[in-house]
């Protein structure tokens, strides 16, 4: 307690003599808001900070040459804490959801010192996945219509609550068909696990960290809404107008984190996993190749659309009054830091590519053609390694086990939706043809039972999988 | 006694001669109750120091509003920062809305019921436990050090523990309250105890008096005075952690409606959720102080 006095006080009075005398060496504070937890914010917040990054790409020439960067990183698990901090002026820069950044924007309207742009995006699934609704795994529930009637949890005012309320417009359901109560991430996943709830629906990257964590099951999963997802950063535009070189370095930093994270996914995962918490497996579904999330900071239209359609709903629901989103949109300052760093923003903002999976299967010995129907092994011996098709990674699993190694996890694809599904997680679809064992990998159960039933196949765990493909039975 | 009321005491009582007279009717029947001197006069002035208290606290209420007012309708800003903080006529609008619903009152009546069995089940447990605990050193000696740990854990870290112990969520919401409620109640009681004269209780012994009875009659209506401090407090403390409390809930519960504001960022419906509890607040201590008044009235 003294030592933190003792600090602090030379340290208040030294700030209070620098606001003072601002023609001197001038310290400009740089608060920005992250979310740890919610892993497709972590480039433009906990890879940034722990890289050191900003003092790499913040401006020190010019009218910049005598000053000294405070960095103020504040951490939060939801949106509207940023907003918060953002309002009262202690944040300049905020990551947050899709549907928090829209309340964001609104909220500043009726701020008179500053408003707020969204300057960038972290992470997007243009489908929508990353949001999902998970059940506890003994619950006989397995699809969205299962839960009708039943209660189901959602942080109100997210992402994940955007995707319930989009899921029941395309059902044509009514609002109490489902009946939705408002719990916080944390307050969710343990009424969940409680089974005091019947589902639960949430951001990233809940759905599927309870399903790893293992009491957990998804069964809707935000693909199925066809409605974009994404993060973004929000900046305070007094802050902006008054330093834009200071917005442009933090939004280099956030592109040089982007591609540390492309480069060495498995390092990435590992590093960011002992950042935040965040189990590394999960961590690499959403970042790692092919994986949920697509990183790219540039501000792409559909991804402006969605926005619009988030003010609508929170219009519809009577928690916004008018919000102009084109207004709010503003990539002058991320064209600025492609053009500075050298790259093309018109390619990149046309462009919806990930980065895939990709080499050559070294159990298969064949390179990868179809990254969407391929599959990874992670191993402590090994490290990951790509496989050409499910039954190579199931192959290449077996093989492993067999050697006694460690299997951290497995990676499939889910066939109907292409996205990637945790191997112990999937339903397959185990039927025989003329080339041998065939294994599908499904998300939902009711889609794999449909499917086997086609090919007079039959649908296995992971465990039944993995034996199908060594015994052939 | 300040100098208005000294003044009441000087002015001669004009008590007509009957009314007189069955005053001392009623005082010989009644020795033991004595009328206190403020009873012969005149109504208006036996309440006098009431009336005052109430128009001083209506005038603190319109300063502190008015004060509020000016603050956030000039947004004010040295240092602390009045500019986006909501103005009373925001919060006033926002009220307004909320009254014609339903909804609200549900929220509010939920929230009271909450309190309520949090509070009672706190009450009934904490005053015995007290009074054994005040009794018997050894008692006190072996159930203190839990208490003195459990006691200054925040409302908002019982949430999952909470979630996790009781079947149901309605129980884990009652549960906090409960905890809010318990410590005030049973520290005061025990500290009533410890107040409590030893001679009146050796009396007591002297006149053969039982183990029971001595609780029955000297130590609890000695400690009643403490035991009313700590319910109060402990109302209190019980709103404290209501909204930690009514996380849980997600639907219902005034401090849900607060925490739900907050994660829409609709500062105005903040602000209304946090008067509403300080309304409902005040609003059950004087209840309890009105109690305390009926069960102890050679105090008032």
């Amino acid at each position: 307690m003294r030592l933190v006095t003792r600090h602090f006080l030379p340290a208040a009075l030294a700030a209070l003599l620098l606001t003072s005398a601002p023609s001197q060496a001038q310290t400009i504070t740089v608060g920005i808001g992250t979310q740890d937890t919610t892993t497709n914010t972590v480039n433009v917040g906990a890879v940034i900070r722990e890289l050191k990054l900003l003092d790499k790409h913040l401006p020190k020439t010019g009218k910049y040459e005598k000053v000294t960067y405070q960095l103020d990183w504040q951490n939060f698990t939801s949106g509207p804490p940023v907003t918060n901090g953002m309002m009262a002026n202690k944040l300049h820069f905020g990551a947050m959801g899709d549907y928090p950044l829209v309340v964001n924007g609104f909220t500043f309207q009726s701020n008179p010192e500053s408003k707020s742009q969204l300057i960038a995006v972290a992470a997007y699934n243009i489908f929508g996945s990353g949001n999902g609704l998970v059940v506890h795994k003994d619950s006989p529930y397995f699809t969205l219509d299962d839960l009708k009637g039943k209660l189901v949890s959602v942080p109100f005012g997210s992402a994940a609550h955007g995707m319930v309320l989009k899921a029941f417009q395309d059902r044509g359901w009514a609002p109490d068909t489902i009946k939705l109560v408002s719990q916080t991430p944390e307050v969710g996943s343990t009424s969940l696990q409680e089974k005091k709830i019947d589902g639960h629906a949430d951001f990233v990257p809940f759905a599927e960290l309870l399903p790893h964590r293992g009491f957990a099951r998804k069964i809707f999963d935000g693909v199925e809404t066809n409605a974009p997802t994404w993060h973004g950063v929000v900046v305070r535009t007094d802050f902006a107008e008054k330093y834009p070189e200071v917005v442009v370095g933090y939004l280099k930093a956030s592109i040089e984190a982007t591609e540390w994270i492309k480069k060495n996914p498995k390092l990435a995962a590992e590093k960011i996993a002992e950042w935040t918490g965040i189990d590394k497996v999960v961590v690499y579904i959403f970042l790692g190749p092919s994986g949920i999330m697509t990183m790219d900071p540039t501000i792409k239209p559909q991804l402006v659309a969605d926005a619009a359609e988030d003010a609508k709903v929170l219009q519809n629901l009577g928690r916004m009054k008018e919000f102009d989103v084109k207004a709010w949109v503003n990539d002058s300052y991320i064209r600025k830091a492609y053009a500075e760093l050298g790259l093309d923003y018109e390619k990149a903002v046309k462009s919806l590519e990930n980065y895939e999976v990709s080499g050559t299967d070294p159990f298969c010995n064949k390179p990868i053609t179809e990254s969407r129907k391929a599959g990874q092994l992670w191993t402590e011996e090994d490290g990951i390694t790509p496989h050409a098709s499910t039954v190579c990674t199931l192959g290449a699993l077996n093989a492993a086990t067999k050697a006694g190694k460690k299997v951290t996890k497995a990676f499939v694809f889910d066939s109907v939706r292409q996205i990637q599904l945790f191997a112990d997680q999937a339903y397959f679809v185990l039927a025989k043809d003329a080339s041998g064992p065939q294994v599908t990998p499904f998300m939902l159960k009711t889609e794999a039972d449909a499917a086997a039933a086609k090919v007079n196949g039959k649908v296995g765990d992971l465990a039944a999988a993995a034996q199908f493909v060594s015994s052939g039975s | 006694m300040s100098v208005a009321e000294r003044a009441v005491d000087d002015v001669p009582n004009p008590v007509p001669s009957d009314a007189a007279d069955t005053l001392v009717d009623k005082q010989l029947s009644e020795p033991a109750l004595v009328r206190s001197p403020q009873a012969r006069k005149p109504w208006l002035k036996r309440k006098l120091p009431q009336l005052r208290a109430f128009v001083f606290a209506i005038i603190s209420l319109v300063l502190f509003v008015a004060l509020w007012h000016v603050l956030t309708e000039n947004r004010v800003s040295f240092h602390v920062r009045f500019i986006n903080v909501p103005s009373p006529k925001q919060v006033l609008e926002k009220a307004e809305a909320a009254f014609k619903s339903a909804m609200f009152f549900e929220h509010a009546r939920i929230s009271c019921r909450r309190i309520g069995f949090g509070f009672v089940i706190a009450a009934l447990i904490a005053i015995p436990l007290g009074l054994v605990m005040g009794r018997y050193k050894m008692i006190r000696e072996f159930v203190t050090p839990v208490v003195e740990v459990i006691r200054p854990i925040p409302a908002i870290a019982w949430v999952p523990m909470s979630i996790m112990l009781w079947p149901s969520n309605e129980e884990s919401i009652v549960f906090i309250t409960f905890l809010g409620s318990f410590f005030p109640i049973l520290l005061n009681t025990i500290a009533g105890m410890g107040a409590v004269d030893p001679v009146l209780v050796r009396a007591a012994q002297s006149l053969g008096a039982s183990e029971r009875q001595i609780f029955r009659k000297v130590y609890f209506p000695a400690c009643l005075p403490s035991i009313f401090t700590g319910l109060a407090v402990g109302m209190g403390v019980a709103w404290v952690s209501l909204i930690a409390a009514e996380m849980i809930s997600g639907q219902f519960g005034i401090g849900y409606f607060t925490w739900e504001a907050y994660s829409l960022v609709q500062y105005a419906d903040i602000a209304l959720g946090m008067i509403t509890i300080g309304v409902l607040g005040l609003l059950s201590s004087l209840l309890i102080r009105l109690f305390g008044n009926l069960l102890m009235p050679w105090k008032s």
